[in-house]
Parts: C-alpha cells; sequence; structure tokens
C-alpha cells in the first residue's frame, strides 16, 4: 500500500508544475495567493474548534541575490504526519486523472493545501515546510524539490501549532519577492482579510490590511459612511468614484458595493469586478457575476457561497450562480428605483454618464423604463433632449428607424420644425416603440423617409396641370433610376430637390451596386434577390415649387433641356444625401457636366454674335 | 448628425457598438463615404465589418450584398487582400443562402461548388464542403443526401478553417431533430448542455432546441430548466429569432402566458428580420401560441402589444384574427421554400 502512493508522485511531480503553470493559473504571482488561501483555510478550520480564536498571518523577507528567502507563516491548525501524506497522495491521485480533475475542483480541504503549496514551484527551487498540529503530535518538517523528490523528518523541538512555508527564491522570479509588490499583493489579496497580515522586511513590520470595515457584512450600514466606502474603493479599485449602491442578496451570503464608474464606458467593455470568496481575493475579472446590462458599474463583490474553479480564479457557471446573479441584478435596480424615487438629482448625473447602459435595462424591464424615462436622451431635430421634456411638447414623438433614415429626413423635417426623433441607435427604436405603453397619454409613430413626404404642401390640381409636360418628360428620363417625380411645395425654399428612398429601394440600390463589383455567380445570386423587391423598389425626386429654378424648369419644358436638368438634379441629390453612385449615374454627371458647359460658352458666343 | 463624419469617425464609433442595426448603420454609411471618395480598400474593410455584424444579427441580406461585392474586389486583385478572412465569412454566406427563398436550388448548388473550389485552391480541408453540402441538404429537407454527406465529412480531419466544434455539434443536433429521433438529438446535446462545449452562439441555441424533445419524452422539469436559462441568454438579441419560436412552441403547451410575454419581448425583432425561413418559425408559432392562449381564461378581453412599427392594421384585441394573419405569412412563405426546394418539407415542418 505505501509504495505506489510514492511511485505516482515522482514520477507525475514535474508534469504537474508543467499543468500548474501552464494552464491552472493565470501567472506565476498567483503563488502568493495560494499560500494566503492555505493559511486563511487553515486558520478558519482551527476557528471551528476554537471559537473567538485570533487567527494571524506574518510573511518575513530575508537575505538578498540567490539567499533572498520568504517565510509566510499562520496560526491555524497545522498538519500532522498523516495529513501531510494525505496531501501528497492526494496530488498523486489528481496527476494520474489528469489535468480534467484538478479543473473541476472537486478536492477537499487538504487536496487543496497541497495543490496550493504547489504552485509554489513556480517561483522556487525548493519548499520546506514547517508545521505543528493543533491535534498534537511532533513537529514536522517536510522538503520538496521541483524533480518529485522530498522528505519529511520529525523535528526534535516542538513547535507552537500552525505552519510555517519557506521559499527560496529563482533568479527568474526575484521580482515577486521584492518588499514592495509582496505589500501590494499582499493587500490586493488579503484587503477583506478578518485577521492580521503582517509583513516583516529590514526589522520593520507592517499590518498589510487595516479592520475590515462593518459594512463590509452589512453593506445596508454603507450609506451611512460615503466617505469611507467611497475611500475604501478609490484604494482598492484604483478610481475615484463619486457614488456606489450597496448590494445584498436574500441570504446574506453574498454581498457588496456597486461604484458607479465616473465616467462613460463602451458597451463592448470587459466588464470586470472584483470578488472575494470568504475574504480572498478570487477574480478581478470576474464577468459573469452580475448581469450583463450593469456595465456601469465596477463592484467589490464577497461571497461565501459559490464553487470556485481549481485555479481559484473564476467560479463555476451553474445554477447558484445564476440565482446570486439575479439577486445581484435585482438589488441594483432597486437602488436606481430608490433614487428615482428619493435622489432624483443623483439619478439624473448617473444617466448622463451612463445612457446606454440605463436604455438596456430599460427596454428589458417596462417599469424600470416608467420610472427613469424622462430622463433618458436622444437626438431629436430639436437638438439633443431628455425624454421628459420631449414629451412635455405635447406631440406626437416620430421617430425613424435608422441612423440612414434619420439623415435622409432631418433637412426637412426640421426646416418644417417636425418634431422626429433619431433612433437609429442601439435600444432606441424599442424604446420609441414601448413608450405608448407604459406612458398612457404619449403617442409615438414610426415615420419612413418617404413618409415626410406628407408635410409637404400639395399642389393644387390646376397648378400641378400647368407642370404636366415638365413632369412626363422627368418621369421618363428618371425612369431608367427606377424613380419618379413629384412637384410639392416643402421648406427650405433653397433646397431644389429632395430624394427619398424607401427600405425596399434603399435595399435595392445596395444590391445593384455590389452587383456591378461582384463575380458573375454572385451577380446571379443578387439577381434572383432583386426580382422579389423590384416592384416595390421605386424612389421619389420631390421638386420643390417654391424653388426659383425649380418654377423655371417646370414651366418651361424643353425636350432636350429638360430631361437633362432634372437627370442633373437627381445626382446632385444623390450626391447631397451621401449616396454613392452606380455606373450609369456617374456618365449622367460627367456628361451633364461637359453639356452644360459647351451649352454655357455656345451661348456666351451667341451673345457676343448678337452684338 | 452624421453626415460630416469621415471614414475613420464611422469605422472607430462602429467600432465601440455591440451588433446590430445602429452598428450597420454606421458601417454602411462607412461603406459609402469610401466609395464615393474612391477608398476601395477601406471600403472592402468596412464591408468585412458588415458581414460580420450582419451575419450575427439578422440581416443576412446586408451580409450577402456586401460580400458579393468583397469577392468581386478580391477576385480582381487578390494579393490586396486577406484571403482567410473572406474564406472565412464565405461560410456565413453559403450556410445562409438556403434561407431564402427567392434562390433558386440550383444556384445553391453552384455556390457551393464554387465555395469547394476556393477552399480546394487554397489547400484547406475538404470537410468544410462536405459539411456545408451537410447543411445545405437539411435545409432543402433531402435528408438522405445529407446523411451522405454527415457521414464524408465526419471522416475527414478537422482545419483551422473549420467551424467550431460547438457549432458543428449543433449541426448534428439538428440532424436527429429533423429525423424525429429525440432520444439521438438529447445524447448529441448531452456536452453542450454539460458545458463542454461552447462558443457565441452555443448553448443559447440548443437550450431552446432540447425544449420540445424532452417535452415529448416526459422530462418536463429538466426543459423548464433549460428555458429559463436559454431564454436569458437570447433575449433581447436579433440573432434568435427561432429560438424564440422554438421557445414559443414549448410554452403554448406548457406555461402559455408566459409565452405570451416571450411573444410581445421579441415581435418588434422578428417582425424586422431579413432571414424568410426564421421568421416564417416565428410567425407559425406565434399563430399556434395565440390560439391556444385564448383558451385561458386570462385571455379574455387581452390586446397584444404590436411593436409601433408591426404592419398590422386590424385590432390587436382579437387573438384569433392576429393568429390568422400569422399563420398566412408563415404559409405562403413556405409555399415559396416548396417551390423552390421541390418538395413539401418546410411546410411540413409548419403544419
Amino acid at each position: 500500500m505505501s509504495t505506489p502512493n510514492e511511485y505516482r508522485f515522482q514520477v507525475n511531480l514535474s508534469g504537474m508544475i508543467q499543468i500548474l503553470s501552464n494552464h491552472l493559473y493565470s501567472s506565476p504571482k498567483v503563488f502568493l495567493r495560494e499560500l494566503m488561501q492555505n493559511a486563511t483555510d487553515a486558520i478558519t478550520a482551527r476557528k471551528e474548534v476554537e471559537p473567538g480564536y485570533q487567527g494571524e498571518a506574518r510573511i518575513e523577507l530575508t537575505g538578498t541575490g540567490d539567499q533572498l528567502t520568504m517565510m509566510v507563516e499562520d496560526n491555524g491548525v497545522g498538519l500532522t504526519e498523516a495529513d501531510i501524506h494525505e496531501f501528497l497522495a492526494m496530488i498523486g491521485q489528481s496527476s494520474k486523472r489528469g489535468q480534467q480533475a484538478l479543473l473541476d475542483g472537486e478536492t477537499s480541504f487538504i487536496g487543496r493545501f497541497g495543490i496550493g503549496l504547489l504552485s509554489c514551484f513556480m517561483v522556487s527551487h525548493e519548499i520546506v515546510m514547517l508545521t505543528q498540529s493543533v491535534k498534537g503530535g511532533p513537529s514536522m518538517e517536510w522538503r520538496g524539490k521541483p524533480d518529485g523528490t522530498y522528505t519529511i523528518r520529525q523535528l526534535d523541538t516542538q513547535l507552537s501549532p500552525g505552519t510555517k512555508v519557506y521559499l527560496r527564491c529563482t533568479p527568474e522570479a526575484a521580482h515577486y519577492f521584492e518588499a514592495e509588490y509582496v505589500k501590494e499583493a499582499l493587500f490586493y489579496y488579503g484587503a477583506l482579510l478578518p485577521y492580521p497580515v503582517t509583513l516583516i522586511h529590514d526589522g520593520v513590520q507592517s499590518v498589510v490590511n487595516q479592520d475590515s470595515p462593518i459594512w463590509l457584512t452589512r453593506p445596508e450600514l454603507a450609506r451611512s459612511c460615503r466617505a469611507e466606502v467611497l475611500a475604501f474603493g478609490e484604494r482598492l479599485l484604483g478610481e475615484k468614484f463619486q457614488d456606489f449602491i450597496p448590494l445584498t442578496t436574500a441570504s446574506g451570503r453574498t454581498g457588496g458595493i456597486a461604484y458607479v464608474l465616473p465616467h462613460a464606458v463602451n458597451l463592448n467593455a470587459k466588464r470586470s469586478h472584483r470578488v472575494y470568496l470568504k475574504r480572498m481575493l478570487i477574480s478581478e475579472k470576474a464577468e459573469n457575476i452580475l448581469p450583463e446590462w450593469a456595465f456601469f458599474v465596477k463592484c467589490l463583490i464577497w461571497t461565501d457561497e459559490l464553487q470556485p474553479t481549481a485555479s481559484r480564479e473564476h467560479f463555476y457557471e451553474n445554477e447558484k450562480l445564476e440565482e446570486v446573479r439575479s439577486e445581484l441584478g435585482d438589488a441594483l435596480r432597486l437602488g436606481l428605483t430608490e433614487m428615482a424615487e428619493q435622489q432624483t438629482e443623483r439619478l439624473q448625473k448617473l444617466i448622463r454618464l451612463h445612457a446606454l447602459s440605463m436604455k438596456a435595462l430599460a427596454v428589458q424591464d417596462q417599469q424600470f423604463y416608467a420610472m427613469i424615462h424622462r430622463w433618458l436622451p436622444f437626438e431629436t431635430t430639436r437638438g439633443h433632449r431628455e425624454l421628459g421634456e420631449l414629451i412635455d411638447e405635447g406631440e406626437t414623438l416620430y421617430y425613424t428607424g435608422s441612423i440612414d433614415e434619420y439623415r435622409q429626413i432631418h433637412h426637412v423635417a426640421s426646416a418644417q420644425s417636425m418634431l422626429v426623433v433619431n433612433a437609429g441607435y442601439i435600444y432606441d427604436k424599442e424604446l420609441m416603440a414601448m413608450l405608448p405603453v407604459i406612458m398612457n397619454n404619449v403617442e409615438t409613430e414610426r415615420i419612413e423617409p418617404d413618409e415626410v413626404s406628407m408635410t409637404f404642401t400639395d399642389v393644387a390640381p390646376a397648378e400641378r396641370n400647368q407642370y404636366y409636360d415638365a413632369l412626363r418628360l422627368a418621369d421618363s428620363a428618371l425612369q431608367r433610376f427606377r424613380c419618379r417625380a413629384e412637384v410639392k411645395g416643402f421648406k427650405p425654399a433653397d433646397l431644389p430637390v429632395l430624394f427619398t428612398l424607401s427600405q425596399e429601394s434603399s435595399t435595392l440600390r445596395a444590391l445593384e451596386k455590389a452587383s456591378e463589383e461582384s463575380t458573375d455567380l454572385f451577380s446571379s445570386v443578387l439577381g434572383s434577390l432583386s426580382s422579389g423587391i423590384n416592384s416595390a423598389g421605386y424612389s421619389t425626386l420631390y421638386l420643390n415649387v417654391n424653388n426659383p429654378i425649380i418654377k423655371r424648369v417646370l414651366t418651361s419644358p424643353d425636350n432636350q433641356m429638360t430631361p437633362i436638368a432634372i437627370e442633373m438634379l437627381y445626382v446632385n441629390a444623390l450626391m447631397m444625401g451621401h449616396y454613392a453612385m452606380n455606373k450609369q449615374e456617374l456618365e449622367v454627371l460627367n456628361q451633364g457636366i461637359v453639356r452644360f458647359i459647351d451649352w454655357g460658352l455656345r451661348a456666351n458666343t451667341n451673345h457676343e454674335g448678337d452684338a | 448628425m452624421k453626415t460630416g463624419m469621415d471614414f475613420e469617425d464611422l469605422m472607430e464609433e462602429a467600432y465601440q457598438l455591440p451588433n446590430g442595426a445602429a452598428k450597420l448603420g454606421l458601417l454602411e454609411e462607412a461603406a459609402r463615404v469610401a466609395d464615393i471618395n474612391g477608398m476601395v480598400e477601406e471600403a472592402y474593410e468596412a464591408r468585412s465589418e458588415i458581414v460580420d455584424a450582419a451575419t450575427f444579427c439578422g440581416y443576412p441580406m446586408k451580409a450577402l450584398i456586401a460580400f458579393s461585392w468583397q469577392l468581386g474586389k478580391f477576385d480582381q486583385q487578390p494579393e490586396l487582400y486577406d484571403e482567410e478572412t473572406l474564406l472565412w465569412s464565405y461560410k456565413w454566406i453559403l450556410g445562409k443562402m438556403p434561407d431564402f427563398p427567392e434562390i433558386s436550388r440550383e444556384k445553391i448548388m453552384e455556390l457551393l461548388e464554387d465555395f469547394g473550389a476556393r477552399f480546394k485552391s487554397y489547400g484547406y480541408s475538404e470537410r468544410s464542403y462536405w459539411y456545408y453540402r451537410f447543411r445545405i441538404f437539411m435545409d432543402f429537407g433531402e435528408m438522405e443526401e445529407a446523411g451522405r454527406s454527415y457521414d464524408k465529412f465526419r471522416m475527414l480531419d478537422r482545419d483551422f478553417m473549420s467551424d467550431c466544434e460547438a457549432c458543428e455539434q449543433d449541426e448534428i443536433l439538428r440532424y436527429f431533430m429533423l429525423k424525429g429521433d429525440d432520444e439521438k438529438v438529447l445524447e448529441v446535446a448531452k456536452p453542450i448542455l454539460k458545458g463542454r462545449m461552447s462558443c457565441a452562439e452555443i448553448p443559447h441555441l440548443t437550450l431552446s432546441e432540447v425544449l420540445m424533445p424532452l417535452y415529448r419524452l416526459g422530462r418536463k422539469d429538466e426543459a423548464d430548466k433549460h428555458q429559463v436559462k436559454g431564454y436569458r441568454l437570447i433575449k433581447g438579441e436579433n440573432d434568435f429569432v427561432q429560438s424564440f419560436s422554438e421557445q414559443m412552441e414549448y410554452l403554448t403547451l406548457t406555461n402559455p402566458a408566459k409565452g405570451i410575454d416571450i411573444l410581445e419581448e421579441t415581435l418588434v425583432l422578428a417582425a424586422d428580420h431579413e432571414d424568410a425561413y426564421a421568421k416564417m418559425m416565428y410567425y407559425a408559432k406565434a399563430a399556434s401560441l395565440l390560439r391556444r392562449w385564448t383558451e385561458e381564461k386570462d385571455s379574455e378581453g387581452y390586446r397584444l402589444r404590436l411593436p409601433a412599427s408591426f404592419p398590422y392594421e386590424g385590432e390587436p384585441g382579437d387573438l384569433l384574427k392576429l393568429a390568422d394573419y400569422f399563420e398566412e405569412y408563415a404559409r405562403a412563405t413556405a409555399a415559396k421554400f416548396d417551390q423552390r426546394n421541390g418538395n413539401t418539407h418546410v411546410s411540413s415542418l409548419i403544419a
């Protein structure tokens, strides 16, 4: 029974270290966290047998160069000889079952202890552990090397209960042993630990973590120590926050502080929160612990109910995590609700910074939308306005479905002081569509670019009749562009024509453009698609009778002149609307310009001739 | 306003947005600016982004148009562009082709061969060709041919141009679903549901797909869990219109009130969708859901909340009429697919 364990251990240790450093941990620096975690586990275990026991961890740095040594000491339960054999055996087993067993993290306290200890081989060629169990027995020394050899012996002297681990640093890892670095790292991992962590270097002792604040365990108290909470957040998360929302779950086993980010964030930004498990930092990149829409906060979260992965750097995505996530989301939402009811100014400030986040949430949650709708910003033909102001105008809120459509009509719409919201930005369309549902007295209506024409003034039939010939010429000139002309009066008067495109004809334009450039096979595929759209795909060129030039074009139809003028107005409208032109249209432009120059010159010569 | 922005500004702003209509709007604008100014390489870059974004947020037509343009440019000057990126997007484009009923079976087969030839010419594994052949024949409802391609692609080695394992597994799952083998569907789904295989779209798709098989096998408790989790993953995402239809189908049988919630929340996404197949499925399931809902007491006097842009003129309180509207739309689309495929495969899926 005794030899096989030893055999497995010796054969596989170097492989294990390979796995640890390459696959399990994100960086060698985590050895310090692993040692802290072992110390914490040992102290927790001792507290279970001796309630009220005051734990402590001490880290001492001695020597320089290749004598540089780190000692990590705790006064926890310590290990008996049997415990030591157990963790070595456990490691052997884990390695036999391969990496997957490790990643599944199904290991006991002792097993985790061993894996944690092994992580030290990433920075040290020798690990020495002195330990004395509270259960009694002799004090033990364990010495391990990365090649898999190790010795265990009983010490002559009796140590007080607890464990000391000595590491002599490898040249490559020297920077992990610098006092400044160690101090920062200890704070980073252990800022929330409920017992003192002391660093000793050059004869100077300093406690790395201050007393852990009371609001850590009872976030509801955080509000009354605002300044302290903000200062703590700045030290730990490195940003100057101005606001926060306390978080708790029903069980009280997970809680935290959601700090409102003091700057706007990109929607695609990694949402990274700092999470402590049983008071030890487990991750500073936890993305999955809050709902997706919570990208306007950076959270400090502690929990004792989630299961860490073997590397102790992430959590398992399981049902428990899902439950915690949705509860934390509810807490955040509640915080916002309270703000909307009691501190609207605070909320307004928050919305100004994080409008997108708020809109994302409002789309999912109508009640929330109803609560905060007044302060959501929108781009409109009357400038950037908050929704509340827009509603107060008491008009129907017209909105476009895309930025593209808005671009096509906003000149005309604003010239006519028509209120149109650009709902092409993310979430805006949905929000505008939902608005009447949450607010009884508000009407919204989606507007298509070609509908803006409805607000044009019609031209009386008698007058239209005068233009009959000119329009007929215009239509036949525009037919090959699948466009038709229409006469309307609209503002501004210096805008001669307006080109509008329905959704279908817009697709069709893009399709033709691509077709011109593509391979034969793809052109024919696009061709079969366009056949389905053709019938609906007519665009409209509105001729503005209020414009003097248009008036002249309309009143003096000429078989030669009118078609060319109309074509030129058409390509001009395309350019004004930033549409890419196809080959045919570019040709019109080129020929048109040349012809106009020609006429201009000829008219000039004729004129001179007359004189 | 965005009228005066130059190419770089537009692209930068687009990069900051998640996939969606807003991002596409900016990218299309960027492509237009590049076109107008004769910036061919920039225009190509913008279209690469359009293909990517449009493929994953419900605009396969926009993706196809941009891709066609790219391919033409690429063939003129292949040395200017990266063939890997382009041919990787070809897979997305090809995979969506059968969802357009206007594109004939012959054309799709021609595209498949063009795709295969291009992959071969760059020395990529033939596996992608067979895998896509497998998918296309499933779309046509020709299960025997699909089966032959299935056997074939699984014999070949994966390479860096292969779809990810999770996506492939999900297509295999679809194969057994079409064959009506629920037990096998769940067996195939296992590594996905256990979390051993995942990607940007998996398990999102799978969680909704397994609902009906689980229900038929009497495993409703499991199905309920997957339903909740699945919906959380896909909520508000344009890319998952077909998954919404699967959710509604399941809830029609188990919890119509919840189904109505989902219908109201997602209709705005479905109504705007360019993928005719996904939209058809959605409309068909919405119709059955509405009919089932009218049998519930709570449905009395209930008016379905329709998005402002929804082109339905009737009374939103007349649920049966609304159901007819949805069904008619679905049937008309199915008829087009049937005509293209030369069988009744698609209409039998919504019967």
